[in-house]
């Protein structure tokens, strides 16, 4: 009989004490996911861990192995791996940051089982709307600025990014709505309460 | 001719374009053509052009007098503007009385979004009857004429076909949109048969807007550039 072999999925565990990597592999454990574990103690291990392992699919990280400027670094483990979640323990969330899931100052065992189980399980948050469950967090925000009559240098300036970064999730919000001209996309946004009729740009 | 619209229902918004009326008996379509005085060439290029895609005879269409092309071209614009668009806002207006409360607010918008596009399809159409149409009528004329007026050639100069070509904006785009917007977004309606016709009717004119399209850039252009050059170069002035 032919051997099924299943696939792991790659989590790391990236903090500076023994004891959090232990805490965080039991909850891990307890909610039921035997996935490839691999840890690191600092921000150069983890780094070095995402370069050299493909498909990690989760990281969880306290947030004492990130040197400052905190969101800086996190960005930067961030785009090493577009496709991994992450999830942050600390005390208190970081600005634009990739981390899907935070656990702040949480106190019991119950909630913590409960904020991994949303980590691992549950699709990625959105907007609390189904139809949007297609476009990215940042997508959104460039469909509101699109929709309310905003051009792209402005778009750029308003969310701190490259006016061809804007243009790429232009095409990608087209592909993905399947609308292509700038009225569309305001019936869209409205529809879905992303933006009032107000906010648009005589 | 009857076994013509029997082959293909999509041309019966063709052929009454071109003027002709039920009851034609077992005439062939050469007879019905010369009844009411249409080239029956150029009324097979157009019908096969609709009926099969593939087809396109640019050359042997540009060799029709841009005359021909206009009046056809034009008959076409009104029964967009008088014919479907009306119909296409009867379905858009119904829809939105007989909507669910929550959802009327949806179809408000998308029938705003449609009389915005109709606003536009109107200003592009007209555009073209008022200035572009008499324009190429024109050209013609003074080419066949061989008498050039000093306007005429100076017009050329400065606003020459190209220049209304580089702004010939696609009218279709909207449109797509709309059904777009009908089938992915908007949630579910009420009235289940309105919302087919309606969405029929938009694949309808789109279909019809690019062949209308396809015959304006690929035949009607090439051809007025071609009206230009000529008579710049027997005017002498090229």
């Amino acid at each position: 009989m032919e051997k099924i072999e299943t696939k792991k999925i790659k989590v790391i565990i990236a903090a500076q004490q023994f004891l959090y990597r232990l805490g965080i592999k039991t909850i891990i454990s307890a909610i039921g996911v035997e996935p490839d574990l691999l840890e690191t103690n600092s921000f150069r291990s983890t780094k070095n861990c995402l370069v050299r392992n493909s498909e990690i699919a989760y990281l969880v990280l306290n947030e004492d192995i990130l040197p400052t400027p905190k969101d800086g670094h996190l960005n930067e483990l961030g785009e090493l791996c577009p496709e991994c979640k992450f999830m942050l323990i600390g005390n208190e969330p970081i600005e634009n940051c990739p981390c899907a899931n935070y656990a702040h100052n949480i106190e019991n065992q119950k909630e913590m089982v409960e904020r991994f189980q949303e980590f691992f399980f549950e699709p990625e948050k959105n907007n609390d709307d189904d139809s949007l469950i297609q476009l990215s967090e940042r997508e959104v925000e460039v469909l509101k600025a699109v929709a309310q009559g905003y051009a792209n240098k402005e778009i750029a300036d308003k969310l701190f990014i490259s006016t061809n970064t804007v243009i790429t999730h232009r095409k990608n919000i087209t592909e993905k709505l399947g609308i292509k001209t700038i009225a569309g996309l305001t019936v869209y946004a409205i529809m879905n309460n992303l933006i009032c009729p107000k906010d648009v740009k005589g | 001719m009857a076994e013509v619209i029997l082959l293909d229902y999509k041309l019966i918004p063709i052929i009454s374009r071109f003027g002709v009326e039920y009851g034609f008996g077992n005439k062939t379509v050469s007879e019905v053509c010369v009844d009411y005085g249409i080239n029956v060439w150029f009324f097979l290029e157009i019908i096969n052009s609709y009926h099969n895609p593939e087809y396109f005879p640019e050359k042997q269409l540009q060799n029709f007098s841009a005359q021909l092309i206009i009046r056809y071209l034009s008959n076409t614009h009104s029964y967009y503007l008088n014919t479907k668009v009306p119909e296409i806002e009867g379905y858009i207006n119904e829809m939105e009385k007989k909507a669910s409360e929550e959802n009327q607010k949806n179809i408000k918008l998308l029938n705003d979004f449609f009389r915005d596009y109709k606003n536009e399809l109107k200003n592009h159409l007209d555009r073209e009857e008022q200035n572009i149409f008499p324009y190429i009528i024109m050209l013609e004329n003074n080419l066949s004429k061989m008498s050039f007026d000093e306007n005429l050639i100076d017009k050329i100069r400065k606003e020459p076909i190209e220049k209304y070509e580089r702004s010939h904006d696609n009218v279709e785009l909207k449109l797509n949109d709309l059904k777009n917007l009908i089938i992915r977004h908007l949630p579910p309606v009420l009235s289940k048969e309105l919302c087919q016709k309606l969405l029929t009717e938009l694949f309808r004119l789109e279909a019809d807007l690019e062949n209308h399209s396809r015959i304006e850039d690929k035949v009607l252009i090439p051809k007025v550039k071609l009206l230009e050059h000529k008579i710049l170069e027997s005017s002498g002035k090229n």
